[in-house]
């Protein structure tokens, strides 16, 4: 049995629900619309490391127009005059926000990266003995983003300060 | 009011100070410092009343940022505005004397409610 994880797909929801009226749609007329489709494409992503109690990656993935759209919404301008650097920023915030956020409810002792960002889609991305575990994908105007949590299994080059008495890898 | 505003992220930085101005506290002078570094180096040389910081920056932490300055004797008022939030992280926050601890993401109420009784 892996580390039990504590943070399920409802509290995703929940996260991303908050990040979408606090910054993407305050006005509530755009949410985010599950499709459940775990391989919806991307085309950016970004995501933060977490090591320690729990070893993984929360991942942010889009297509470019949404994240022009998400980049926007956050500085209060048109996604048109929405430059590489603001979205790439963009990007890397909402990694943070949401990675901060499951972090939270992890068990103590867990640490995060700084944001990384890619604007290359999610599946360029490899993150070793990782798989997913969790995530709320959606269409928000119709452009595809997802949310998704990776845990990382046994040890793992990445993983810091984690002790050989962690045998979770038995599975 | 001199504030500044710690955050490695630009655009969160200018989402604290659209905040701030939605809040009504728009009219004090806002600095800003992109990374814990530059926030230690700034609050000592631009001796701000109240510093917003991020709590996972480069250079240093924001809780770093917090126990050189009170080190250094400064007690300049001090909080975090982050998107982690664990007790043990609330309680390092306090005992090193910060005075607030808001999480990301936030609301221009939010801002109201910690800030008022500050900034007045």
């Amino acid at each position: 049995m892996s580390v039990e994880v504590e943070v399920n797909e409802n509290d995703l929801a929940e996260m991303v629900e908050q990040v979408w009226e606090s910054y993407l749609d305050p006005e509530g007329v755009s949410p985010l619309i599950p499709t459940y489709d775990e391989n919806q494409p991307s085309e950016v992503h970004s995501s933060v490391c977490i090591t320690g109690s729990w070893t993984g990656h929360v991942v942010y993935a889009s297509s470019t127009r949404a994240a022009r759209r998400a980049a926007g919404a956050f500085l209060a301008m048109e996604p048109d005059e929405v430059s590489e650097e603001d979205m790439s920023d963009v990007l890397g915030e909402l990694a943070n926000i949401i990675g901060g956020n499951v972090k939270a409810m992890l068990p103590p002792g867990a640490f995060l990266s700084l944001p990384q960002v890619v604007l290359a889609p999610e599946t360029t991305a490899r993150y070793p003995s990782a798989s997913r575990i969790s995530g709320v994908y959606g269409l928000w105007d119709e452009e595809p983003v997802s949310i998704s949590m990776w845990h990382s299994r046994g040890d793992t080059s990445s993983t810091t300060n984690t002790t050989n008495n962690n045998k979770e890898g038995a599975e | 009011m001199k504030i500044l505003i710690a955050d490695d992220s630009r655009v969160m930085r200018q989402i604290v100070i659209r905040t701030l101005r939605q809040a009504g506290f728009g009219d004090h002078d806002l600095i800003e410092a992109a990374n814990g570094r530059e926030a230690l180096d700034m609050t000592q040389s631009e001796s701000p009343d109240l510093v917003l910081s991020d709590w996972n920056m480069p250079e240093l932490t924001g809780i770093e940022v917090l126990r050189h300055l009170r080190a250094a004797g400064n007690d300049v008022k001090f909080g975090f505005v982050t998107s982690e939030s664990t007790p043990e992280m609330k309680e390092q926050a306090e005992s090193a004397g910060a005075l607030f601890f808001i999480v990301k993401p936030f609301s221009a109420d939010r801002f109201d409610e910690v800030f008022a009784p500050i900034l007045g």
